[in-house]
């Protein structure tokens, strides 16, 4: 292949956009938007699904391409889909805190997906770091989720494996944090630090050497763009998870309190379907199987996939396996 | 007279990097060498090298098996040091990096007396946040130097005989796969390590008291041209927040305090017939 070759197709791909279902606006707050999606398929019948997905990458990832959305799974399975944009957060945001995105953000978009369909509760998916959210939310309010379905998060911050937790152990977040945001393009460098030669050489090596088809270098395209699309993140919120959740452990340790109420996990009865990455190299899966341990759910549901953390989303097995696992455990239920 | 062109561009150069200066890896080398025009630390590392090279092939030409991994172990040695040693070009310009650069590091030790007494204190603690952020460089340096070194033992004990002929695409690229695999599995033992762990951990609590101090340097700055400040806006935002949190609670709580007026109007009726009695 010649260089030629290569830049060609690097430059055919590099408008490609990401997000592929088509959706609406329907609620805001601030920066936050609340999305609901248009069905492609005859409604499965049950109540709609909220996407609560993590503040340091964009959301879109759920929905890349058509063969490769977790949505689109999801809608093709008859699901209601809502999604959570948290949007980007700027110099005005930095003290915005967990309270404010778990007990106002996420609490308006549910009671507003809870009126327009005049529900009592609704199904939640979080993911990473949403799925800490959504576990908070579950425990501050009950009465308001029927069913839980975790992806890749994190619960035991402490486990062997967590690196990151071992890195941020000692460091002083507040003195670091200060009074500003973190930059997203930091945390990229974190990230990319956990692997450095996998992630910043390795795969482009791959991509070259795999052939330059078109579908192929789009799909790549398409995952660069939403690795490096990183928000800044609110200074006193990112604060208080890393705090809270990586250096004192406190859902493990039952210490937890958001908005000035306990967050006990053990109270939490609702059906859960914790869906665990073998692979994941940021949340180990340690980490996500302790929920079974914490929660007080007699209706617990874990399912180990031979995933990484990314490829939890955009993996053709994922595509294959996950929506269909999820639908299927939701109607079920 | 023909003109000494080294010497002028010497010259030249000394003069857009005035931090070279001080900057040596061995300050009794450079010492001897101050009238080099800020080449002294390059031209004194090129000759460590060059001397430490021609001990190891000497070495390994002329001994046995077992002497030649010492002498490739000690050539690594001391090629780790010196990637340990690299100095930052920045951190000259705070007069750290080198304890022997002249006058630095008394002149930042001095007592703050007198009416630049808080400037003089914040710019010590400035230098002294940026002499432990430089130590916790070398740390980290070193044991990524460590991890490198464990990285290509690795590589280089798995490589097995080297088939004749020249190698398939697959094949590099198989050994290219194999080499990373090496490097993260290096990686990933020292990251996970309490040194690096530690090492890490002390840079970044470092530069946090260093930058509040450059903001506070930059604060000053602004207030003495009237200009406004990151902690006055933080007061604005902070003050902003609270009215939003006050709005949303209101707004919340309809039905409630629909109820509690409710109950309200219920108490207040008695009171309304018995004033018009």
């Amino acid at each position: 292949m010649t260089d030629a070759q290569v830049y060609a197709g690097r430059a055919a791909a590099r408008r490609v956009a990401a997000g592929c279902s088509q959706r609406e606006a329907v609620w805001q707050s601030g920066k936050i938007t609340l999305f609901r999606y248009r069905p492609i398929a005859r409604p499965a019948g049950g109540v709609p699904l909220l996407i609560v997905y993590a503040l340091v990458n964009r959301p879109y990832m759920m929905d890349l391409q058509e063969d490769r959305s977790l949505i689109r799974g999801l809608l093709a399975a008859g699901v209601d889909v809502y999604l959570i944009d948290w949007g980007y957060p700027d110099g005005a945001d930095r003290f915005t805190s967990l309270a404010d995105y778990i007990d106002d953000y996420l609490a308006g978009c549910v009671e507003q997906i809870l009126q327009t369909h005049r529900l009592d509760a609704l199904n939640v998916l979080g993911v990473c770091q949403g799925g800490v959210f959504s576990l908070c939310y579950c425990a501050l309010h009950p009465k308001h989720v029927r069913n839980l379905v975790t992806m890749v998060t994190p619960v035991d911050f402490h486990t062997p494996a967590d690196l990151l937790s071992k890195w941020v152990r000692k460091i002083n977040v507040p003195a670091w944090v200060g009074e500003g945001n973190v930059s997203g393009e930091a945390l990229n460098h974190l990230f990319l630090s956990l692997m450095p030669f996998r992630l910043t050489q390795q795969k482009y090596v791959h991509l070259l050497a795999g052939g330059l088809d078109s579908a192929r270098l789009e799909n790549f395209m398409r995952v660069e763009q939403w690795i490096f699309d990183s928000p800044d993140q609110a200074g006193a919120a990112f604060q208080e998870f890393v705090v809270w959740f990586y250096q004192e452990n406190r859902l493990v340790h039952n210490t937890l309190e958001i908005a000035g109420r306990k967050v006990d996990l053990h109270a939490l009865q609702l059906p859960i379907l914790n869906l665990i990455g073998k692979r994941d190299h940021l949340v180990p899966p340690e980490a996500s199987a302790a929920l079974k341990r914490l929660v007080g759910s007699g209706d617990y549901t874990a399912l180990e996939l031979d995933l990484g953390h990314i490829g939890m989303y955009i993996s053709e097995r994922a595509q294959r396996e996950v929506p269909g696992k999820i639908a299927e455990w939701l109607a079920a239920r | 007279m023909e003109p000494d062109l080294w010497r002028e561009w010497q010259a030249l150069a000394a003069q857009f990097a005035p931090w070279a200066q001080g900057s040596a890896p061995s300050a009794q080398g450079s010492q001897g060498r101050q009238g080099a025009g800020g080449f002294a630390p390059f031209m004194d590392s090129a000759e460590r090298f060059a001397a430490e090279a021609r001990s190891f092939i000497e070495s390994s030409a002329n001994a046995s098996a077992s002497s030649v991994v010492d002498a490739a172990r000690k050539f690594s040695d001391f090629l780790r040091d010196q990637a340990a040693a690299v100095q930052p070009p920045w951190g000259a310009a705070f007069g750290i990096g080198n304890p022997n650069a002249a006058g630095t590091t008394a002149q930042w030790d001095l007592p703050a007396l007198g009416a630049t007494r808080e400037t003089q204190q914040r710019a010590q603690r400035m230098a002294q946040a940026w002499r432990r952020m430089d130590d916790a460089q070398r740390r980290l340096q070193r044991l990524w130097s460590d991890a490198l070194r464990e990285a290509a033992a690795s590589f280089a004990a798995g490589l097995g005989t080297a088939q004749p002929g020249a190698p398939s695409t697959e094949a590099l690229n198989k050994l290219y796969d194999t080499w990373v695999d090496c490097a993260e599995d290096a990686y990933a033992r020292m990251s996970h390590g309490e040194a690096f762990c530690g090492a890490l951990a002390d840079y970044v609590n470092a530069s946090s008291p260093w930058r509040a101090d450059l903001q506070g340097v930059i604060e000053q700055w602004a207030k003495m041209l009237d200009m406004p400040t990151r902690s006055e806006i933080n007061t604005l935002t902070r003050r902003l927040k609270s009215l939003e949190e006050r709005l949303r609670a209101e707004s919340k709580e309809p039905k409630r305090k629909e109820r509690q007026a409710k109950v309200a109007a219920v108490r207040m009726r008695p009171l309304r017939r018995k004033a018009k009695a």
